[in-house]
């Protein structure tokens, strides 16, 4: 019984996700309804941060420029860890549509270590949570 | 003042025909040496904004074309001069003293184009960072080779992988 309680404690001291977004290409666009009303994301405790160093969830949305990459790389050094890296949207993980562009990077895995990828174009707010939901088991030690 | 005045009045001073390619909007086309004295003459006709300055690559000519935007809120008119450059050693002066606006615009035209604009105080990089090839909007420039063997390769990651600290 013991045992139990201090499970239980210990899980209450699990905190809520809080983002920081990196945002730079269409990518707000994408997630603006998951900040808003209709989805709402704060009722799963995730609250966007002004701060890289308040941040657990760093969520990189999008292309990233050759000179973007660098402040991505900048903040990631900011976070405290453990921190948690998103990638959102085909662009971070193939380039997307610009798989040919001379200055976009084309693999977000080679330049920042990314924890989870949200495929899509866009993703759909529920794959956005669904992706946040795995951070969260992943952080109970139950994912 | 309407189209055919400002086609009159720059026809009598310099001896260049504009043409009205459509209504309220006028294309003037001079020589690259003139443009300075043609720009700062249209300022004084009421051209007080420039909106865009653009450089268009007609390679098989051997040539940059470069399009000045401008507009003239006195009489609501858009002009457009244009003016043509070597593409080989593109330079060309600076209009940054007549429109201040015309500063970045030129600063963008210098990295994509290569285009060196005399006179401008500040032709840094602005988007691109690291750059080591020639001008990537040049029409001679591969960009799908390069992007090929910069992002392509087979041996595994790109350059710039952010170790993580273990």
């Amino acid at each position: 019984m013991m045992i139990m309680e201090d499970a239980k404690k210990l899980k209450r001291l699990v905190k809520s996700v809080w983002v920081f977004n990196w945002f730079n290409s269409c990518g707000f666009t994408e997630i603006l309804p998951v900040v808003g009303s209709r989805w709402d994301m704060e009722r799963f405790g995730m609250i966007p941060v002004a701060s890289p160093r308040h941040a657990d969830c760093l969520i990189i949305a999008g292309y990233q420029t050759e000179k973007s990459i660098r402040r991505a790389q900048r903040i990631y050094r900011q976070m405290p860890k453990p921190a948690v890296v998103i990638g959102l949207g085909s662009c971070s993980m193939s380039g997307g549509m610009y798989w040919d562009s001379y200055n976009t990077i084309k693999r977000l895995s080679d330049y920042i270590p990314v924890d989870l990828y949200i495929p899509g174009c866009p993703p759909r707010p529920e794959a956005i949570f669904g992706g946040i939901m795995k951070i969260v088991q992943k952080v109970k030690g139950n994912g | 003042m309407d189209e055919k005045d400002i086609i009159g009045k720059i026809e009598k001073k310099f001896g260049i025909k504009g043409r009205i390619f459509r209504e309220r909007r006028i294309s003037v086309k001079t020589e690259s040496d003139g443009l300075i004295d043609l720009c700062r003459y249209l300022k004084g006709l009421g051209f007080g904004h420039l909106s865009t300055v653009s450089v268009t690559d007609f390679i098989g000519d051997g040539e940059y074309e470069i399009l000045y935007f401008l507009w003239s809120y006195r009489d609501d008119l858009a002009l457009i001069a244009r003016t043509r450059i070597s593409r080989e050693e593109p330079s060309m002066d600076s209009v940054s003293g007549i429109w201040e606006e015309a500063q970045i615009h030129e600063r963008e035209l210098h990295e994509l184009f290569g285009v060196e604009f005399r006179g401008n105080p500040d032709l840094s990089g602005l988007f691109l960072e690291g750059w080591d090839q020639k001008p990537p909007f040049r029409k001679d420039f591969d960009w799908r080779e390069y992007v090929r063997r910069k992002y392509y390769r087979n041996d595994g990651r790109e350059r710039g992988y952010f170790e993580v600290e273990k």
